[in-house]
């Protein structure tokens, strides 16, 4: 058998081993996502990460729209625990916790994974997102370009950052909490003026608030307000001043105008619990799985648009900065 | 009697065509249509707890199917049953978490509310329509967008319970419509929509005041010469219909949430319309309709699970149920018209 033939054999039979090996794992773990929001933000991010660890990891997934009816969940988390076919069960909605808490307490052999929040229920497993660390690094970044002032386009010299959030509410003080401090440790002179909306689903209000902090010297306002915030970035564009997005890559929501996005990587938290099970590593009902800058599931991205813009010490001092915090060295406070 | 064999034949032949077009839509995401009916049917009646689940769907289909009889009968089109539902299903809820009284005269006071709310609801463009003619289907269609919104606003800005989650706080369990089996949220509601169809159908075949309702939906010029006060029949009747409407939301409130939320219940009130005029606005056969309409509901939720299939599938065929039916109805109205004159619609 000439050499050439011997390869190709020795090929085909280490790609016929690896199917194989993929297909006795494709075997043993089955993985579910329950949500109404597969096709937005959020969601996509969710099946994004479903589809890399069905590729890489070789396991069967099935996504399960509830659609929006209340009288539909319950019925379809009993399907899918009923049927006892799947290993783990990503839930992310909040309007699903009441039939994720009941169909949890009946089933308690099946895991739910709730996304992106933590109930009181021992029984479901909670992947949560270390949303101070990366709103730390928002801050630093607002506070670094503030402290620029008008040497870069598009700034002037208020040496003051904005924060606008929705509800005054624990989770939104966390946010707020890491982009003061990041704020400080990068530029201490730098004054923030925070405003809450009270709301969540108001636009123009997060508008109108935008503004009002424009006209009190601030250049950069960081939404964490979900559609308010939308309010936010379109007041950015329309006053030619900057703003930041959160929870998903917002950048193109005001091309130009959005500096930087602080991600909340649900792919990243999906793929490594998938991970944890195709490994074998047990998950604990009730644990609480924190991604946070240093595993990667949070993270400021810098906008395509406005990357060019930002002076290379800037950036230089945010890595530094991202070092720090990974490596210990800054620990980011947070609010429960 | 030949003509009501015709009207069934044509009932089921929309059908047909929609399960055979929507047979079509299957087949394009490489799915079996055998094995996607199998699916519905287990998912639907595959065990007691799910047939209980098929009755929980079908009942808010079948009250706000009846509400849609009510009116389609004098041959109005109340399109609004979404709304007064909304309303229905808030004001049960804010009744049931703000007052404290003994069990049954707490529920009893809600189911009131509730009625009153789905006619306070329809009560404007009622009185535009029995007074000035303007079209009802327009008034009562915009008039569900302000439901859905003042509800949400209601629920978000001023009823809120604390917490992450955009909803009322529960009601007491006083006002609790009570369930029928332990393992089902399937409740009495089931039997007020079976009750109130019977009544709605011995009102309108065997009491003058129903015959009188009747006459007006086939012929309004004739029965106005015949000495019917159209215009005050038009305004109760459209109540009337509201009121269904909005009784249909406190069943699903204090039966099977026992809260306000936001995304309440929507697309029940459009269920209903289709389920009355699949059944040509009979209450009895809008009974059998909502189950039709109930278990393919129900049923999808299996399918969702267990094939490849999306659950929007059923949307699918019941929107070719609609285009089916609305084609017959025009069929229908052209060759009255050219016989009978004035009819809008014909039952």
């Amino acid at each position: 058998m000439s050499s050439w033939s011997r390869r190709l054999v020795a090929l085909c039979g280490a790609t016929a081993f690896a199917l194989a090996s993929q297909a006795a794992l494709a075997k043993d773990v089955h993985i579910a996502a329950i949500s109404g929001y597969f096709a937005q933000g959020f969601g996509v991010s969710i099946v994004n990460g479903l589809k890399k660890a069905e590729k890489d990891l070789g396991v069967k997934v099935k996504l399960v729209d509830t659609g929006n009816r209340a009288l539909d969940y319950e019925e379809q988390f009993n399907n899918i625990a009923k049927s006892g076919e799947y290993d783990l069960v990503f839930v992310m909605g909040w309007e699903l916790v009441d039939a994720l808490q009941k169909t949890a307490a009946a089933y308690p052999n099946t895991k739910f994974v709730f996304i992106d929040g933590v109930l009181d229920s021992k029984q479901i497993i909670y992947a949560n997102f270390a949303q101070n660390q990366g709103s730390f690094m928002a801050g630093a970044l607002a506070a670094l370009m503030a402290e620029k002032g008008s040497a870069v386009e598009g700034l002037g010299d208020g040496k003051a950052i904005g924060f606008v959030g929705g509800r005054d509410i624990p989770v939104i003080r966390d946010f707020l909490a890491g982009y003061e401090q990041g704020a400080k440790t990068a530029a201490p002179d730098i004054r923030l003026d925070s405003v809450f909306a009270g709301t969540f689903d108001d636009p123009a209000k997060g508008s109108e608030l935008t503004m009002a902090l424009y006209g009190q010297g601030s250049d950069i306002v960081y939404n964490v307000a979900g559609p308010t915030g939308e309010g936010v970035l379109q007041a950015s564009a329309a006053a030619d001043k900057y703003s930041i997005g959160v929870d998903i890559d917002q950048c193109n929501v005001a091309p130009g105008h959005v500096m930087a996005s602080m991600l909340k990587k649900a792919d990243v938290a999906v793929y490594s619990l998938v991970k944890d099970v195709v490994d074998g590593k047990g998950i604990e009902p009730g644990s609480i799985h924190t991604y946070d800058l240093k595993s990667g599931g949070v993270e400021l991205l810098l906008c395509p648009q406005v990357v060019d813009k930002i002076p290379a010490d800037v950036k230089a001092r945010l890595e530094a900065l991202k070092t720090d915090v990974i490596d210990g060295k800054i620990t980011v406070a947070t609010v429960k | 009697m030949s003509d009501r064999i015709d009207s069934l034949l044509g009932q089921a032949l929309a059908i047909l065509f929609a399960l055979g077009l929507g047979a079509i839509v299957i087949l394009t995401v490489d799915e079996s249509p055998l094995r996607v009916l199998v699916t519905l049917l287990n998912g639907a009646f595959g065990n007691p707890e799910r047939i209980a689940g098929t009755l929980l769907q079908t009942t808010p289909i079948l009250i706000c199917g009846i509400a849609a009889c009510i009116s389609l009968r004098a041959g109005l089109f109340n399109i609004g049953i979404e709304g007064q539902l909304f309303m229905g299903g808030f004001w049960a809820t804010w009744v049931g978490f703000s007052f404290n009284l003994p069990p049954v005269l707490h529920l009893l006071l809600a189911m009131a509310v509730a009625i009153i709310a789905g006619m306070a609801w329809i009560a404007i463009p009622a009185f535009f329509r029995a007074r000035y003619n303007t079209n009802e289907v327009v008034s009562t269609i915009l008039a569900n967008y302000v439901a859905i919104l003042v509800t949400s606003y209601l629920t978000i800005n001023i009823f809120k319970r604390p917490g992450g989650l955009s909803e009322t706080p529960p009601i007491h369990e006083s006002a609790y419509l009570p369930e029928l089996f332990s393992f089902s949220r399937l409740n009495w509601g089931l039997i007020i929509g079976l009750v109130l169809a019977c009544a709605v159908h011995f009102f309108f075949t065997r009491m003058s005041r129903g015959y009188a309702v009747s006459e007006m939906g086939a012929n309004p010029k004739f029965a106005e010469y015949g000495g019917i006060d159209i215009k005050r029949q038009i305004f109760v009747v459209l109540l009337a219909s509201g009121a269904v409407g909005g009784l249909a939301g406190g069943v699903e409130a204090l039966g099977v949430h026992h809260r306000f939320m936001e995304g309440f219940a929507p697309g029940f009130g459009f269920d209903g319309v289709i389920a009355a005029l699949l059944a040509n606005g009979s209450p009895i056969g809008t009974i059998f309709t909502a189950l039709f309409f109930g278990a393919l509901r129900s049923g999808s939720l299996l399918l969702e699970v267990d094939t490849t299939a999306s659950r929007e599938i059923i949307t699918v065929i019941q929107a070719l149920i609609i285009l089916a039916v609305s084609a017959q109805i025009t069929i229908k109205r052209r060759a009255s018209d050219s016989t009978a004159g004035e009819r809008r619609w014909k039952f």
